[in-house]
């Protein structure tokens, strides 16, 4: 019989395999980023644009966004999607406030076509008048039932207090940005960030050099002007605000402050600090508000990052009943890691499961390519994951202490609840 | 073409091996031969409940995740109305750390009264957060029961209401450890830069002395033909009207199952089907429309969902929708729109099949359905099917005495 009390041995894992991309750059604001050990039929592609939230007035850039595929003067919407759709392709469009990325799914030997028919649209929207009524009639329709969510509620709300320093990064959609909108007005940000904002065409799939050369050739015509700068200026700002809504079951908490990103010299630190306190299954946050007192059912923290900044933030959503208890248990967890060293056996268990994760970030060509866009993004080589193995091996729970005083004081977060 | 081997234990536990020399990580995944169809209707939603209290200790271990994490592993599980799926993904280096938590899971929980206690709440959290504090959130809750009168798929997993799960008890716990947590009825699929000899002794080594159970025999109350059209209308507190149109199909292993799902592809799988082009862009009827199949083992649902333009009547949409449905009924899908869906389908099967826990949780499904070979075959049954097939259960299901409609009227429109 074996004896089953007794674990397995494991190991650690120690070293890790990167697979660097390709790069080139392209044109001085352009660079092409390729991925082409695939083992197997399928592609992506991502087109970067510098054409985020925070370069157009209210939702702007968010509707010129969901007018990329609304047709050109030779061909329709339906026309666009059936001629994608024939393909096989699948895309995908994402926005935030710093950038916009479109990106198409395909088996590889139609990337190439499918890279032309989509630039082709996003260079030649057309702004047809009816599309655009169209876009702003489901984007109203999809903000009102946003509007019965106390999540999204919570997240406009923190959004506010959490960047008071800044209008543009803080401003939430109104169902007012889709009332009188000129379709001047669209057309000018699609000239300014589309047909001359790309920055970046990431290519993953088995595609041959020759195919790439021409996806650069093509890519240059819609390059980036000029050189995208953002918002230096953002300093932390603290707060407390209560969004009601009747008759909600539960409430959506959200907090956090303004802190830094990857070009920081605590950020490999703090992340475990981050996996400590809030940021996988096991952690203290989860630990003590779902699986000791059953208050939410999952409760999470990250470190979200901006081009010159970034902002630590705690979200989850609780029995209504319950809301100050579990604002209560959260200060307690922040005041605890600043207090309390982390003991041995919960370090190295962190150190373990986040090598682990990272072992997963580079397994395979997609997730490879994302890991190293991630660095690649915030001006770091492949490199910047040997410093995070490093500081995940070698972080000491006095490092971790320090760090907690130093960034997570409840007098510095802003905190909102909805619901 | 995926490969894998298969053996299985004097217990009966099933299992399966798939090796992938090109990643560093494995997979233990363990899906359980029961759902949420498996419950009492008094007692629904356990199924899930019993998911949580699989995390609360076993036998053997206080903890189950603590020993993963350190392993520098992490997982998972869910439930539908038919399984139950747990996995594990690990360093390949730390197989064995997966295996000895889920053997010792399967052998036999710690039914502690405090786990159950708090997953309990946890569940209800879970409830409100998904089906009761969302605009739209419990349509499945109000759908479900309009079209299964008799099967067990009347109520949704999370179960009818949040009572059920109050009332659960550890004497319900045990017994429903004691019928479907066993090794004969469960599938393991083991993927990962492993060897076959290694995957046979520590898989014999860790659930090798679990006790076999009795064969579990299943006997639901199927659910009557249906012979007649249902409709029903709820006003909720939402922006927009909703509409959900289900037609009965057929279950999973029948042959015309595959052809439903394409029949949904034809309607609405994309912005080229019929129904986002002629609802949506031609009559502007609809801001959002969309078809597809629940997917369920015993017999399921081809859904028709949407939302109304704001101004547009249920009545004008159900016309149009109607035409529709009578157009595919009448002539055959042309060769250009059966080349699109399949190449679809081929995209989005060679995507599944990319990650190394999609092909595990796939490989564990169709074994479960039979044959786990399934997987190598499924391409090629969607390529042999015809414009005639399309027609021929186009006609058997899209029909009106075949359909449950549940309008979601706005309150905010009186």
């Amino acid at each position: 019989m074996i004896d089953r009390s007794q674990a397995p041995n494991i190991q650690s894992v120690s070293e890790i395999q990167f697979v660097e991309p390709e790069r080139r750059e392209l044109a001085p604001n352009l660079e092409m980023i390729a991925m082409t050990s695939v083992p197997n039929e399928t592609a992506r592609f991502d087109l970067y644009f510098d054409a985020g939230k925070c370069r157009g007035d209210k939702s702007v850039a968010s509707l010129v966004n969901g007018l990329l595929l609304s047709g050109t003067e030779s061909k329709t919407s339906v026309e666009i999607q059936e001629s994608i759709n024939s393909l096989g392709g699948f895309h995908e469009s994402g926005m935030s406030t710093e950038s916009a990325v479109f990106s198409i799914y395909c088996l590889r030997e139609h990337l190439e076509t499918l890279f032309n028919i989509v630039t082709d649209a996003i260079e030649n929207v057309a702004f047809d008048p009816s599309e655009v009524e169209e876009l702003l009639s489901d984007r109203t329709q999809k903000l009102q039932i946003n509007q019965g969510k106390v999540n999204f509620l919570s997240q406009q709300a923190f959004r506010e207090v959490l960047f008071a320093s800044n209008p543009r990064y803080a401003r939430p959609v109104e169902l007012s940005d889709y009332e009188n909108v000129s379709i001047d007005e669209l057309r000018n940000f699609h000239q300014r960030f589309y047909k001359n904002g790309l920055m970046r065409v990431v290519v993953v799939g088995d595609i041959q050099q020759s195919a790439l050369d021409r996806i650069a050739m093509r890519s240059l015509d819609l390059a980036a002007k000029e050189q995208p700068s953002f918002e230096t200026t953002i300093t932390n700002t603290s707060g407390r605000v209560t969004v009601e809504k009747k008759d909600a079951l539960q409430s959506a908490v959200r907090l956090g402050r303004i802190l830094f990103n990857k070009t920081h010299p605590d950020y490999l630190d703090f992340l475990v600090l981050n996996t400590v306190l809030g940021d996988y299954f096991g952690s203290r946050l989860m630990t003590n508000i779902r699986e000791d007192k059953g208050y939410t059912y999952g409760i999470g923290s990250a470190l979200v990052e901006l081009d010159q900044t970034g902002y630590f933030t705690i979200g989850t959503e609780v029995g209504s009943g319950v809301r100050e208890d579990a604002l209560e248990e959260i200060q307690f967890e922040i005041e605890r890691i600043r207090t309390e060293l982390v003991p041995d056996d919960e370090l190295e268990r962190v150190r373990n499961y986040m090598m682990g994760q990272l072992l997963k970030s580079a397994d395979g060509p997609y997730a490879m390519t994302d890991l190293y866009l991630s660095a690649h993004i915030h001006g770091q080589s492949l490199d910047f994951y040997n410093d995070a193995i490093r500081s995940i091996q070698t972080i000491t729970p006095e490092r971790i202490r320090e760090l907690a005083q130093r960034h997570l004081d409840w007098n510095d977060f802003s905190v909102v609840t909805a619901g | 073409m995926i490969k894998f081997e298969r053996f299985s234990l004097p217990n009966h536990l099933r299992v399966l091996f798939h090796k992938d020399a090109t990643s560093p990580m494995a997979v233990v995944n363990v899906l359980y031969d029961v759902g949420a169809r498996d419950e009492s209707p008094e007692k629904t939603g356990f199924a899930h409940l019993f998911e949580h209290l699989m995390f609360g200790g076993s036998v053997n271990i206080p903890d189950f995740d603590a020993p993963l994490q350190k392993a520098g592993g992490e997982n998972n599980a869910f439930t539908s109305n038919d399984i139950t799926n747990y996995y594990d993904v690990v360093p390949a280096v730390n197989l064995e750390t997966a295996l000895w938590l889920e053997s010792d899971r399967m052998l036999s929980l710690a039914f502690t009264p405090r786990s159950l206690e708090v997953q309990r709440s946890v569940v209800i959290e879970e409830f409100k957060q998904r089906y009761l504090n969302q605009p739209y959130g419990d349509v499945w809750l109000e759908l479900r029961p309009l079209i299964y009168k008799e099967h067990p798929y009347r109520w949704a997993t999370i179960g009818k209401e949040i009572e059920h799960i109050e009332q659960a008890t550890m004497e319900d716990v045990k017994h429903f450890f004691k019928r479907f947590y066993h090794p004969g009825n469960a599938i393991l699929c083991i993927a990962g830069n492993l060897e076959l000899d290694y995957v046979q002794t520590v898989v014999e080594k860790w659930f090798g002395d679990i006790p076999s159970v009795g064969e579990n025999l299943r006997n639901l109350p199927q659910e009557p033909t249906q012979t007649e059209y249902r409709e029903k209308t709820i006003e909720r507190d939402v922006p927009s009207d909703g509409f959900y149109y289900a037609f009965r199909m057929v279950d999973r292993l029948h042959p015309d199952y595959l052809t439903c799902d394409v029949l949904s592809d034809v309607l609405g799988r994309d912005k080229s089907a019929r129904l986002f082009t002629r609802l949506k862009k031609e009559l502007q009827l609809v801001s959002e429309v969309n078809a597809y199949i629940t997917g369920s083992l015993d017999s399921g649902l081809l859904v028709i969902s949407g939302k109304l333009n704001p101004g547009v009547h249920f009545d004008a949409l159900d016309d149009a929708l109607w035409n529709i449905i009578d157009d595919l009924n009448e002539a055959p899908v042309s060769s250009k729109e059966m080349d699109r869906i399949m190449n679809k389908i081929r995209t989005s099967k060679a995507f599944q099949e990319q990650g190394l826990l999609n092909r595990a949780m796939a490989l564990s499904m169709f074994e479960l359905l039979g044959d786990a070979e399934m997987i190598n075959q499924e391409l090629d049954q969607y390529a042999s099917i015809t414009a005639h097939d399309l027609l021929r259960v186009g006609r058997e299901v899209l029909q009106k005495n075949q359909c449950s409609l549940l309008k979601i009227k706005s309150r905010r429109n009186d």
